[in-house]
């Protein structure tokens, strides 16, 4: 069934970007936009879980008055290329080989997931980093006894694969409108026009409807990895960090005051702020205070 | 003969088809199923041989992303075709075969892990000192062969090198031993074939497991010995 052909929405506050470079990364294509003067000093923005660069397409513009911007598709996700198989160290490595591609020292600003990546990148390449920004990546809540991976648990998993190996694609969508309540009944937060800018570039229209551009392999992976481990990451950072909150219950973030401090605690140069009336979508919900405290920070 | 995990191609080597029990077999780390060839002639049973990601006749993965949990999905892929199966890994491949043999103890039947290459992993415990692998960072740098996914096939008639030279990063997944244990706990059987040799604080505590069985002797007979388990059981 062939629908109407959809025009790419408009969100008050957008700018388009001005630039897009392909920076190839262990063999994957990934997309990068960009806004400001290319000579600026660079931010590197990273987005979470199932997004894409678009995730800071109103933060974008706002940093760009001094700033080179420059806002990756993380592998697997946006318009940039598929893997063969998805993990963390890798989507850090990209960060790594994307910093290098920049070629000149940058602040690293990441989001959910990215947040605690960015921080990891840093650490890694702490000569090609000056600071870092982490908004709400601070980790999920502590595992329980019933959560602890278990062989009950990576069986599920396994299951997952062999049934994403027999079939390698998402199911299509109808309209556009019915991508958009997927998406709003995870994230009731975020509005319905927002969602239509956001998810026409997150996904693709074909014969059968729409289907998201995301991987259907980038799901998360199984493995003995646990909460505890964030805080002595984040301790080893060695560049200056700035975490940022939304001040609002959402449905990712953000943790408990306490279980944050207690991650955070070991981070030698440490700066906080919450954004009011945001949740964990700060960039999306108050772009411009989120933009003045960043500039503040990266300076 | 090709099984799929996800869109990698994997190559499922056939050494012997016959009655009685199935056998299937996994490398360690930088290895393949080419070292097994002597396993054929003592199981009283067919026998398959997974060459893992990246390794062997298998295919490389586009972008790397190697974990221990994406070999062990290779396993279960192996598993889905064999059946029932007892299964045998060697290094890196005996900690797939715990880790199989917990995830699906309806379908593997005892499990025999053996040392080899790659059986420590990056320990037992995390440490944020010690970072990245140096040569993975290293590979990021744009003009790392291993940047360009058609490096090793890029010229015509050059063989290609064994495995992908990107495998040794699962050398840098830690290995809990809580992790290690709940596996070994699940399993129906495990033999361990030990000797003077350390082992890792993983494969230690799987040995806590009531499913568990220490072992001493040479391949071959750590073979037989798991063929006598399986008929005694």
């Amino acid at each position: 069934m062939l629908s109407v052909a959809v025009t790419e929405p408009h969100f008050p506050g957008v700018v388009p970007h001005e630039r897009t470079s392909i920076v190839e990364s262990f063999g994957v294509p990934l997309n990068l936009l960009e806004w400001g003067d290319p000579h600026a000093a660079p931010l590197l923005l990273c987005h979470g879980m199932w997004d894409h660069a678009r995730s800071f397409a109103l933060l974008a513009p706002f940093l760009a008055k001094r700033h080179r911007v420059l806002a990756l598709d993380a592998r697997g996700h946006g318009d940039s290329g598929w893997a063969d198989a998805y993990s963390w160290i890798m989507d850090v490595l990209d960060i790594v080989t994307v910093i290098r591609w920049i070629g000149r020292p940058v602040a690293l600003i990441g989001h959910s997931k990215a947040g605690s990546q960015v921080v990891d990148a840093a650490r890694n390449l702490p000569d090609a980093v000056t600071r870092v920004v982490n908004i709400d990546g601070f980790g999920p809540p502590p595992f329980g006894e019933a959560d602890l991976p278990s062989p009950k648990r990576c069986g599920e998993y396994l299951d997952n694969r062999r049934r994403l190996t027999a079939r390698l694609e998402w199911r299509p969508y109808r309209s556009l409108d019915d991508l958009i309540d997927r998406r709003r009944a995870q994230n009731p937060r975020l509005s319905r026009d927002w969602l239509r800018y956001f998810l026409f570039h997150g996904a693709r229209e074909d014969a059968d409807g729409w289907r998201w551009k995301v991987d259907p392999l980038a799901q998360s992976g199984f493995g003995p990895w646990q909460p505890e481990w964030m805080a002595p990451q984040f301790a080893a950072l060695p560049v200056p960090l700035l975490a940022i909150v939304g001040s609002e219950q959402d449905t990712w973030g953000p943790l408990p005051n306490p279980l944050r401090a207690q991650r955070l605690a070991g981070v030698r140069q440490l700066h906080e702020h919450t954004i009011d009336g945001a949740g964990h979508f700060v960039q999306i919900e108050r772009p411009a205070e989120t933009a003045e405290v960043i500039r503040e920070f990266v300076g | 003969m090709h099984i799929r995990n996800g869109r990698t191609s994997l190559d499922l080597h056939v050494f012997a088809q016959r009655q009685g029990p199935t056998l299937l077999l996994l490398h360690g780390l930088q290895g393949s199923s080419a070292d097994w060839t002597d396993a054929a002639n003592v199981w009283p049973g067919s026998v398959y041989a997974l060459d893992f990601s990246g390794h062997g006749a298998s295919d490389w993965l586009v972008g790397g992303g190697y974990t221990p949990e994406l070999l062990l999905a290779d396993a279960d892929a192996a598993l889905e075709h064999t059946g029932k199966a007892a299964v045998v890994g060697a290094g890196l491949g005996s900690y797939i075969a715990l880790l199989l043999a917990g995830a699906r103890a309806d379908d593997v039947v005892a499990a025999l892990l053996l040392p080899g290459a790659g059986l420590f992993g990056a320990g037992g415990n995390p440490t944020f000192e010690a970072e990245l692998p140096r040569f993975l960072v290293d590979a990021s740098l744009p003009n790392h062969p291993r940047q360009h996914a058609a490096a090793d096939h890029a010229t015509v008639g050059a063989p290609r090198a064994p495995h992908d030279p990107l495998v040794p990063i699962l050398d840098a997944f830690v290995r809990p031993p809580y992790y290690a244990e709940g596996f070994a706990h699940a399993a129906r059987k495990l033999l361990l074939l030990e000797d003077d040799a350390p082992r890792p604080p993983w494969w230690q505590a799987a040995m806590r497991s009531p499913a568990a069985e220490r072992i001493r002797g040479d391949v071959a007979a750590a073979l037989e010995r798991l063929a006598a388990t399986l008929k005694a059981g």
